[in-house]
Formats: structure tokens, sequence, C-alpha cells
């Protein structure tokens, strides 16, 4: 077995790596900022435009990371993502709405409304009665995606001039970001990523199956409950406030259990730090590198082929 | 020892949204006995076992240490009942300790870090299950054997003091298999309730002190080993022809299937065939013959020769006498009938002494042309003269008289069937 990094450094480690990259990107721009700009004008792009876009970029990702940590765990399935049961749809159907209908105004609030919705009606066709099999909520989430998607396709191909806004809103970025919304991500994260880490032993006894946690002294019908219902506010709100960002919800959880094991008391609080930094740093390339093209474009582009990197190094080494 | 009763169930109902599959069942477990539940696929061990644990629903009388199941916590629960599934699927690389160590969650709290007890505690548990080299390991890359070994270790590291088993030695082989069920009567002797659900009738009757055999969702048998495991009840619940015996050293009972395939179907008279073996010789033999359809006898056999006991189970009917005695005369005469009515005489040449020597004798009265001796291959009459050389001139004295001697059953049965004096036919296919 290789060696795994220890937790309690590798948090510490994580927290240190978290708070340099947020001073080191706040000051990196295409404007012309370096770590050491002065002058007139400086002071205010890095306090009202930037900053308040590196903290929402850091929350986002945080939130992504850590529920797709507990989906992972929660659905059995290493391949399962924060957006597995439909809220990136939902997201993206209540988004297009607002951008067609509205003229663009009130598109965070469909877009929540939108993907909360979307996971209701999930449970409530499929969660309802008692204990159901994972199984059946993932479908009914597949399902509920596919008909959303084809609701957003339907928009979109009767949208006219707003098709590159939807298009651009569903690949996600942190344009338009404000104070309100990074102040916003942070107090989703505060209590949803402590209830996740709250449940990490719990996730840990039902990555082997509910009946498995039930026979080890876990409620696992509530821990479903409080599961889904955590990550999907953390989802919710970032959908809202980013659109639907790739890769960092479904990569980020791997990467920690590469180093550290598959241990969730580990991986849940490490994936908070983790997937915060991850995001930071794909959106500075994307608005420092790449004329601010849509942040998940920058994710996929560098985390599929880490992923697949990451399958392989995995297999080889088993 | 204490007998206070640790699971009850009464009129037990459960099952899926389909319908009931446990109905009515009703038993009570005690401490310190190590239980299997037998039964064939399909009949409701596992859903049984499930019920017990309350991860199914089931509505009728369900009490755990004189408390309603229903009202335990998950928590209290999991510290009075350990569960083995038969099996259990992670995509994660845990290492074995970490999923052992789970087995201490509900006793220790959410934050505090596990402590060095604790850790004592799955390691012994592992030492028990015979895995603590693998303690450091990936679950992905054990075997079969070595994951439900896992299982064990981690139900066991609970510290319950009813644990259930659903088919735990499945994928283990022989040793592994002893292995565990003589942890499992530890456990049991320790004054744990052990519950298992078991596929091996042999191993559970060899280690359980109770056997409970149920079918379509009933208890149709419950009780010692030696009363539930009767060749009748497995006939009754499986289907199946059995032979039972006994462990020569432990005494338990055990079964093991007849093979007797599909039944002949005989229309008309089949010749009277007279078997004359001993020793052991002749089981198989019998055994060959009955089913192609003859008309079978045997003798004389001790009643302790492994023959007999192949004549009994057969149902052929045999001229017995107690072992290590002389043959008495009415036995002799009834011999001498025998050997009168049958068409046909196989001899199946067996070890003689002083003992049987008057059955070879009795031979030289009869018709050579309707003997025939087997004789396995690569042995001589002398290896089995034990007369002091008396055998061996009678042995040779029938073929040269005419007796036919053969090596395999196939040269028997050309033998059999040129008989021109009876016509029944035998259809071997339904």
């Amino acid at each position: 077995m290789t060696l795994l990094i220890r937790p309690i450094p590798l948090i510490i480690t994580l927290i240190i790596a978290a708070v340099v990259t947020i001073i080191i990107c706040t000051f990196t721009g295409p404007a012309g900022f370096g770590v050491v700009a002065t002058g007139p004008g400086s002071t205010d792009i890095i306090g009202s435009i930037r900053l308040p876009r590196v903290l929402a970029a850091f929350f986002v990702g945080a939130g992504l990371a850590v529920a797709g940590a507990a989906m992972q765990s929660l659905f059995r399935n290493p391949m399962a993502d924060p957006y597995i049961l439909g809220t990136s749809s939902g997201g993206a159907l209540g988004a297009s709405i607002a951008l067609v209908f509205l003229g663009g105004f009130f598109v965070p609030l469909f877009a929540w409304t939108g993907a909360v919705t979307a996971i209701l009606v999930v449970w409530l066709v499929a969660g309802r009665r008692g204990v159901v099999p994972v199984e059946t909520l993932l479908l009914t989430g597949i399902a509920v995606s596919f008909f959303c998607s084809a609701l957003v396709s339907f928009l979109i191909s009767g949208a006219g001039r707003n098709v590159h806004q939807i298009l651009f809103w569903l690949m996600g970025g942190f344009w338009n970001t404000s104070p309100f919304d990074a102040l916003l991500a942070f107090g989703l994260l505060v209590p949803a990523g402590l209830l996740l880490v709250f449940m990490s032993r719990d996730l840990n006894a039902l990555s082997l199956g509910e009946e498995t946690a039930f026979h080890l002294g876990i409620d696992a019908a509530r821990v479903r409950r409080l599961v889904l219902g955590g990550s999907t506010l953390l989802v919710a709100g970032a959908v809202s406030i980013a659109g639907s960002i790739g890769f960092v919800g479904l990569v980020t959880p791997h990467v920690i259990r590469t180093v550290a094991g598959p241990d969730n008391c580990i991986v849940i609080p490490a994936s908070i730090f983790a997937g915060g930094i991850l995001l930071v740093i794909a959106d500075t390339l994307a608005r420092t590198f790449f004329s601010d093209l849509p942040v998940g474009i920058i994710t996929a582009f560098i985390g599929a082929p880490f992923f697949v990197w990451q399958i392989y190094r995995r297999e080889s080494t088993a | 020892m204490n007998l206070s009763v640790r699971l009850l169930a009464e009129n037990l109902k459960a099952g899926y949204s389909g319908g009931d599959i446990v109905k009515n069942a009703s038993c009570s477990f005690t401490a310190g006995t190590f239980t299997g539940i037998i039964g064939p696929n399909g009949s409701g061990k596992t859903t049984l076992l499930k019920a017990f644990s309350r991860v199914i629903p089931s509505s009728g009388i369900l009490e755990l240490d004189n408390k309603a199941v229903s009202a335990y916590s998950p928590a209290e629960l999991s510290a009075a009942l350990g569960f083995v599934p038969q099996d259990e699927g992670c995509a994660f690389p845990y290492s074995v300790i970490q999923v052992v160590l789970m087995a201490r969650y509900a006793r220790t709290r959410r934050f505090a870090s596990i402590g060095s007890d604790d850790y004592a505690r799955c390691h012994r548990a592992l030492a028990e299950t015979g895995i603590a080299r693998l303690a450091n390991r990936s679950i992905l890359t054990l075997s079969g054997g070595e994951w439900q070994r896992v299982l064990i270790a981690r139900a066991v590291a609970q510290d319950t003091g009813v644990i259930l088993l659903d088919e735990p030695t499945s994928h283990l082989d022989l040793s592994h298999q002893a292995e565990i069920f003589s942890l499992m009567r530890n456990l049991a002797a320790a004054g744990s309730t052990i519950i298992g659900v078991f596929h091996d009738l042999n191993m559970a009757a060899l280690y359980c002190d109770r056997l409970v055999m149920i079918r379509d969702g009933k208890i149709v048998a419950d009780g010692r080993p030696e009363d539930v495991m009767t060749p009748e009840k497995i006939r009754d619940v499986y289907g199946i022809e059995v032979v039972s015996s006994f462990h020569p050293v432990t005494g338990r009972t055990f079964l093991l299937p007849l093979d007797s395939g599909t039944p002949p179907i005989i229309s008309g008279e089949m010749q009277n065939v007279l078997v004359i073996s001993g020793g052991g010789s002749g089981g198989e033999l019998l055994h060959f013959l009955s089913r192609k359809g003859y008309c079978l006898s045997a003798g004389i056999l001790a009643t302790t020769d492994s023959d007999y006991l192949a004549t009994t189970t057969l149902g052929i009917p045999c001229i017995a006498i107690p072992p290590f005695s002389k043959i008495p005369a009415p036995a002799q005469e009834k011999f001498r009938n025998s050997l009168a009515r049958a068409d046909r005489i196989v001899l199946s040449v067996h070890p003689v002494g002083c003992g049987n020597l008057p059955v070879l004798l009795a031979l030289r009265e009869v018709d050579p042309a309707r003997i025939i001796l087997h004789l396995p291959e690569g042995r001589d009459f002398a290896s089995f003269d034990f007369a002091r050389g008396s055998a061996v001139p009678v042995l040779s004295g029938l073929c040269a008289a005419g007796a036919r001697c053969s090596s395999g059953f196939g040269e028997i049965l050309e033998f059999l069937e040129t008989n021109p004096g009876k016509t029944g036919i035998i259809r071997n296919e339904p």
C-alpha cells in the first residue's frame, strides 16, 4: 500500500495553500496589476471586482467539491458528480427561462429555483416511500435531467438572440460576480459544509451500502435526507452564482483519495479547500490568459485529461 | 451458561412488496447457542434473517433482549445485534482495518478519535478470522474468501450479544470454513447467540447446536441436528434422496446425496439377481444394478458391513446377521433358498475368512452357468483369502465349472441380459 499523507498535516497544508492562492490570484489579472501593483484605481479593481470574484470562485468550488465527495459515497459510485440528480439541468432550465422570457433579469433566482425544484421532483418521485434503493434515485435523477435538458434545448432552438447568453451560462463562469454572490456562497458553504463534515463517518458506512450502514448503527434514511439536502443547497447556490461548472465536483474528491485514502473524515474536509483552490486557479487562468473564457471550459479542458491520467495511474499501481 | 431468551419471534411475517416470504415463523434463540438455518434456495432463510435485523419490515412479535426490535434506535440495535451480509460491494479502496473499525462507530462519539481499545478489539477480530496479515491491504485487492472474512471480522468486532450470518462461508475453502464455524461455536460458548444461514448441511450439523429447517417461509423442523437432518425430512424439503451416516469422531450426522439419477421405468417381469458381497465390495455394484432395474436381493451381510447400509438405503432385501458371529442355521437356510430362487447370481469377490466361508461353499451346489464372479482389476483370488487357503480352491473351482469371471460392470450387465427366461424391459428415459 502506498504511503498516505496523514490527515492533520494535509488539512493544514491545504488551508495555507488556500490562503496563498486567494492572495496571489487576487493580485493577478490581465489589467496589468501585478502582486506589487500600486497606484490609483488598483485598489478599486482589486477590492470591488477581483476579491469578490476570487472568493466566490473559492466558495463555489469548495461547495461543488464537497458535494461531489458526499454524492460519490452516498451513491457508492466514484463516477457520481454533484449534478447527478439533475441540479445542473434544472438550474439551466430556470436560467434559460429567465434569459428568454424575462430579458435576463432574475437569472440567479430562477437558476436556484430550477435546481432545487429538480431535486424535489426526484425526491418526491423516487424517495418518498421510506428507504428506496439508491439506484432508483439515480435513475430518476437521470430521467429528470434529460427532461430538463430537452426543455432547455427547446428554449435554445427558439431563443434567437439569447442563444449566446444561454450557452455561456451553461458553460459556467464568474463574469458578473458581486460581493453579494461571494457572501451568499460563503453563507451556504458554512452550514452545509459543516453538515457534510459532521456526516463524514456515516458516509463511510453508507459507501458500503445502506443495509450495512444500518447494521453499523446508522440511520441510513435520515443521513441520506440530510446529505442530499445539504448538497442540494450547496450545488443550487453554486449553479445560481456561476452556472454549471463541470469537473471540479467530480475530480477533486478523487485527487484527495489518491493522496489521503478514501476515509471521508479526511476526504470531505480536504475537498472543501482543494475544490476552492482548483476553481480559483481555473478562473484566474480563464480571465488572465483566455480573455475571460467560461471557466467551465478550463475545468473540463484540464480536468478531463487529468482524470484519465489518475485512473490509469491507479490501475497501474493497484 | 445463561439460558435466557435473546431473540424471540412469534407469528413473524415478512417479505417484499410482492407478498410475504416468511409466513408465521415462531422461534426463539437463547444465549449461548449456535443455530443453523437451513432450507432450499428461495425458502426464505435470508428474508427471515433480514426480518430479525429489521432491514426489512415485519409484522408479528419480534423481541431482542425482551424489548421489541422496532423500539431500538439504529445505534442501540447495532450494539446488540451484528450482521454478516451475503455480499457487500464497495467501489472505494478502504483498507481492511478501516472497514473493520466501522464496527466501532456506534460505540464511539462522532468526533472522538477511535481509541486504542477499539483498535485492539478490531485487530483481535482480524486475528480470530485469520486475516491479521491483511489489516493494511486495500479491500479492492481481496479475494472473495478474504473479503467474506473481513465482513465476519467486522461483525465480531461489533461485540454484540447476537450475530446473524447470511451464508458466511459460501466463498471459503474447507479449512477456512472450519475456522469460521469453530469461531462461531466458541463465541456461542462464551455466551453469544449465533444464528447463521448455511447451505452446507454437513458443516452446519457438525458445528451447530440446533438446526431450523425452512420451506416456503415456514419452519418445518427445529431441533438437534440429528433430529432435523433425517433422510426423510431432507427428501421432503429438498426433494433429494440422501444417505445418512455419522462422523467417525464426533458422532454428528452427515448426509450425502444418493446420486440416484432418474429412476428406471420397468415394464414386465425383471430377473431376480442375488448379489453376494461383503466388506464394502458390493455397494457400488448394488447401486449400479438397482438403477438398471433388476430385482435384487443380497446376502449374507453383517449389520455392520457398509454393504448392508447400501442395501437398506437402496431398499434391497438382504439376509443380515449380527456382526462377529458364525452364520446361524436359519440364515444359512434362507440363503440356500435365495440361491435356488435367483435367476442370476453375482459374486462380488470379497475378503473371505472362516466366518463367511460357508457362503462361498453354498455356491458349489448351484448351477455354475447362473453365476458370474466380479473380481476387481489387478487382483487375484489369493488376495481375498483370509481362510488359510480354503477360499481360493472354491473360487477357482467355480470358474473351472463354468462360472463367468468379469472385471467390469459392463460384462456383468451383458451376462445378465443374455438370460432368455425373463422379458423385462427397462427404459431409462421417462
